[in-house]
């Protein structure tokens, strides 16, 4: 994407951040709080000072709509740029740090004391996103034949211990024996799912880039 | 893998090819071309017959399988 594009998409995305925030202040100060305190939407008359709080989510929603097609067509087009160059997408490995948000996953165990949520045990899925330190380093790598052997056995080793991982702790689980209780055996089927499949995302990467590189170190040029 | 002598290293270097040169002749990255000359990669029948074109020596010669 041009960075001029870049730039009108991330305007457009602090513009609409902040009309909500407008309306809500909006909403808090001059309307009681409509739409934005929990309110039985069945019984939902409309009023004219609802209006901001309205057409600021449209924007949000149709921003965030448009930016999901945006990405999903990006994506699309990079996929076939490296199915004709042959050259592996640049991606810079910084964006391993998004690993990091796996780490929200442990905000599971406050949530359920608090209020018995339990969604944010699947944040342990981030823990994935470590696999971009590695395929960062091997981006804009020269696909061979070696390579994409490579990445076959890679993908194929991962899948292997994700399944496997996945088949015996469901047998476990799946008796609702370990905890006795059919909420926390639902918990750690969530953990287990979450950790296993950020594994297999992980280890396709990590296992493709070892592969890659195994004694490198001794490679000679001439 | 099956376990086969690779004499490639011989044969280019008779054709005065650097590992990279005989890489891009053959369209694969030069550390396929390394792994090769150590038997440590066994290649695919239109690599092998790429590099015997390449080098211009038959492929038996180059690839010696027990």
């Amino acid at each position: 994407m041009k960075k001029n594009k870049v730039k009108i998409w991330v305007g457009c995305g602090i513009f609409c951040v902040l009309s909500v925030l407008i309306s809500s202040w909006y909403a808090v100060t001059y309307n009681d709080s409509r739409l934005v305190a929990p309110m039985d939407l069945e019984n939902y008359v409309f009023h004219v000072e609802d209006l901001p709080m309205i057409v600021s989510v449209s924007f949000i929603c149709i921003y965030l709509s448009a930016l999901f097609i945006r990405l999903f067509i990006h994506k699309g087009k990079k996929q076939r740029q490296v199915e004709e160059t042959g050259i592996t997408c640049r991606i810079d490995p910084r964006l391993g740090f998004l690993g990091m948000f796996g780490f929200a996953g442990f905000a599971g165990f406050w949530t359920y004391s608090v209020d018995g949520t339990i969604f944010p045990f699947a944040f342990f899925l981030f823990f994935g996103f470590f696999g971009f330190f590695y395929e960062g380093k091997m981006a804009g790598t020269f696909m061979d034949e070696r390579f994409r052997e490579n990445a076959d056995r890679a993908r194929l080793k991962a899948y292997g211990i994700t399944f496997s991982i996945l088949l015996i702790a469901l047998v476990i689980l799946c008796q609702g024996k370990p905890f006795g209780s059919l909420e926390y055996t639902l918990i750690a089927v969530i953990i287990i799912l979450s950790l296993a499949l950020a594994l297999g995302i992980f280890l396709s990467e990590y296992l493709l880039y070892c592969y890659d590189h195994d004694d490198q170190a001794d490679e000679g040029e001439e | 893998m099956a376990e086969f002598e690779c004499r490639l290293k011989n044969y280019r270097q008779l054709k005065n090819l650097t590992q990279e040169q005989l890489a891009e002749k053959v369209g694969v990255r030069r550390e396929t071309i390394m792994r090769l000359e150590k038997a440590q990669y066994n290649p695919s029948l239109k690599l092998a017959i790429d590099i015997s074109r390449a080098v211009e020596v038959p492929i038996e010669e180059i690839f010696i399988f027990d």
